[in-house]
């Protein structure tokens, strides 16, 4: 008689229920996944309405407490596009710098706290401190080292409040710019051992089968490593701008959850983040990083998801490599922002947020109060794409002992490093076996 | 000026998780020189940061339904356990308890930390603060007035912080 069994995970929001991962499976394969996870962003939506286009930055970074930098630049970015401006290039370098600092912040964060546990086969950070503190301290450094460039630029490093439509509220002088620098040249050479000890770590091997293969979507731009701008691509041909986006994605309802779930509408699931990024634009990385990632033997194509370690790791040392280069290079800009007039448009943008992209459209009335906002974040775009992994994954894994199998569902969902930290504060294991909880 | 270092966590836009900002928001208003204050979003290796060799108040709502919304908990961090309700894991990694015990090994362990923990009910996101733990925050804020005005210590100096800064004009 097949013995049914259940794996759940249930990651509570101070309110239970908010966020839970189901698989239901027996001797005979995996019948059901189900990753429910909680969007804040879907608040932040219907809270925008009726508020100044001013705002829209400083609300939406609010939504994540770890990249509040993204959700800044998408808003920036779309109200950009709708009220027809184009800041200088010197504005569009620092906005790129700080997008390095987040990319470096949040990176280092999943790396060493959450992600490399998983590897060194330990519950936390914490355990992994006690036999590996100077791993950890070393994490904590670079980590610092990011939040010193958002810090700088954005006037604090936990949402930050010096960005506005156009430009900045103050910029910085090339003095200021120069303070990092001795930081940031530690950070980068911290960084290269990062990207050596990342792929030393033991990476379980998990890669779909042709028919199943990912359909990575990234940002891609001529000239660079995405962040943020480029057109909206895909390792399946897509190539379209942001305002082509709501054609080609579409978010679908499903009933066990509240969160929407996207898709490309003609294929289905697709996967946004470090790998998507790295996949597409492995050319645009800086010769460092492309040089640390050809002695390590890493790829330019990854699609193992156990090893978006790694990636995350090169695109670190990047955007170590990318913020020196930006401050080498900087010369103030003329004005701090570009002024202007609201008027009734719609503007749309993606940008590269550590996890993937992030898409907002919002829609202005002739006093430039928000009529409609929708914001697509990276969590909810790759929700499907976590499901499909355990479902493919798990048929190998059954043998596992309960707490194996756990740990190994967790550590496939930490992949994509969900950002549910905006609304989740714990984590809860339930794992039960034909109806009864095992110890 | 303080020795003392205020820092809030928890989420603006949840109902009552919000207390920890929202006592922040009333101690910067208040008149003449503001005490050191840092709004952590729930970054708990960015708390290690935070409270580094420093004179720390951290304030945070507790979910627990032993005490009425309002009510107020104190402890000494350095010596008391953490409430388990106040060590809810975060998806990006530490939970309170476990941040102290990573500032432990790394040597980074505040000075002193007195943690308030604000009782509430509604962590819903959208909803307001409560009227109850919106009062309770109000005595708070006088209480840790109170606090760092008679326990600055022989050692007062400005800390910088550059997550104090209000909004640039």
């Amino acid at each position: 008689m097949t013995r049914s069994k259940t794996i759940k995970v249930d990651y509570l929001a101070r309110v239970e229920g908010e966020g839970a991962l189901y698989v239901r499976y027996d001797d005979g394969g995996v019948h059901d996944v189900k990753l429910k996870i909680f969007e804040p962003p879907r608040f932040f939506e219907a809270f925008l309405r009726g508020r100044d286009f001013t705002e829209a930055p400083d609300i939406t970074a609010r939504i994540c407490g770890i990249c509040p930098v993204a959700y800044q630049m998408s808003a920036l970015h779309a109200m950009e596009d709708a009220l027809g401006l184009q800041p200088s290039p010197q504005l569009r370098a620092l906005r790129r710098l700080m997008y390095c600092g987040e990319w470096i912040e949040s990176h280092v964060l999943h790396i060493y706290m959450l992600h490399a546990p998983d590897f060194l086969g330990y519950h936390s950070a914490v355990e992994m401190a006690r036999d590996h503190p100077q791993v950890v301290k070393a994490g904590l450094e670079i980590k610092k080292a990011g939040n010193t460039i958002v810090a700088l630029l954005g006037g604090r490093e936990v949402h930050p409040i010096n960005v506005r439509i156009g430009g900045f509220y103050r910029v910085p002088t090339y003095k200021q710019l120069l303070s990092l620098r001795d930081q940031l040249l530690k950070g980068r050479a911290q960084a290269e051992d990062m990207v050596r000890w990342a792929a030393s770590l033991p990476h379980p091997k998990f890669e779909r089968d042709d028919c199943e293969r990912y359909e990575f979507v990234a940002l891609t731009h001529p000239d660079e490593y995405p962040m943020n701008e480029g057109r909206i691509t895909s390792t399946h041909g897509l190539d379209i701008s942001a305002r082509e986006y709501d054609c080609h994605f579409q978010e679908e309802q499903v009933p066990y959850t509240n969160a929407l779930q996207s898709r490309i509408r003609e294929r289905g699931a697709y996967l946004v983040g470090p790998m998507a990024r790295y996949n597409l634009n492995y050319s645009r990385l800086s010769p460092l990083a492309r040089q640390v990632a050809e002695e390590v033997g890493f790829p330019p194509f990854c699609a193992n998801p156990f090893q978006s370690i790694v990636v995350r790791s090169i695109e670190v040392l990047h955007a170590f490599d990318e913020a020196i280069g930006i401050i080498d290079r900087y010369r103030a800009p003329d004005a701090p922002y570009l002024t202007t007039t609201p008027r009734a448009a719609t503007g749309f943008a993606a940008t590269e947020a550590p996890r993937g992209l992030l898409y907002h459209r919002y829609s202005l009335d002739e006093q430039g109060k928000i009529s409609d906002a929708r914001i697509v974040p990276p969590t909810s775009q790759n929700q499907k794409t976590i499901e499909d992994d355990l479902r493919l994954m798990l048929p190998k894994l059954l043998h596992l002992p309960p707490e194996q199998l756990q740990a190994r569902c967790e550590q496939a969902i930490r992949n994509y490093d969900p950002c549910i930290s905006c609304a989740t504060h714990f984590l809860k294991v339930d794992l039960q076996r034909s109806g009864r909880a095992l110890p | 000026m303080t020795d003392w270092t205020i820092i809030s966590l928890g989420n603006r836009f949840r109902g009552d998780d919000a207390v920890g900002p929202y006592v922040v928001d009333r101690l910067r208003a208040k008149p003449g020189e503001p005490p050191a204050c840092i709004e952590n979003g729930g970054d708990m290796p960015q708390l290690v940061e935070d409270w580094r060799h420093r004179q720390v108040i951290l304030v945070d709502a507790l979910q627990s339904d032993r005490h009425e919304p309002g009510s107020l908990l104190c402890l000494d961090g350095l010596k008391e356990t953490i409430p388990p309700s106040l060590c809810m894991t975060s998806s990006h990694g530490l939970n309170l308890g476990e941040a102290l015990e990573l500032s432990r090994l790394l040597d980074a362990l505040p000075e002193k930390l007195t943690v308030y923990a604000v009782c509430g009910r509604e962590f819903s996101t959208g909803a307001p603060i409560s009227p109850a733990v919106r009062a309770a925050a109000e005595k708070l804020v006088q209480k840790i007035l109170i606090q760092i005005a008679t326990e600055a210590g022989p050692h007062a100096r400005a800390i910088p912080d550059q997550r104090s800064g209000h909004k640039n004009p």
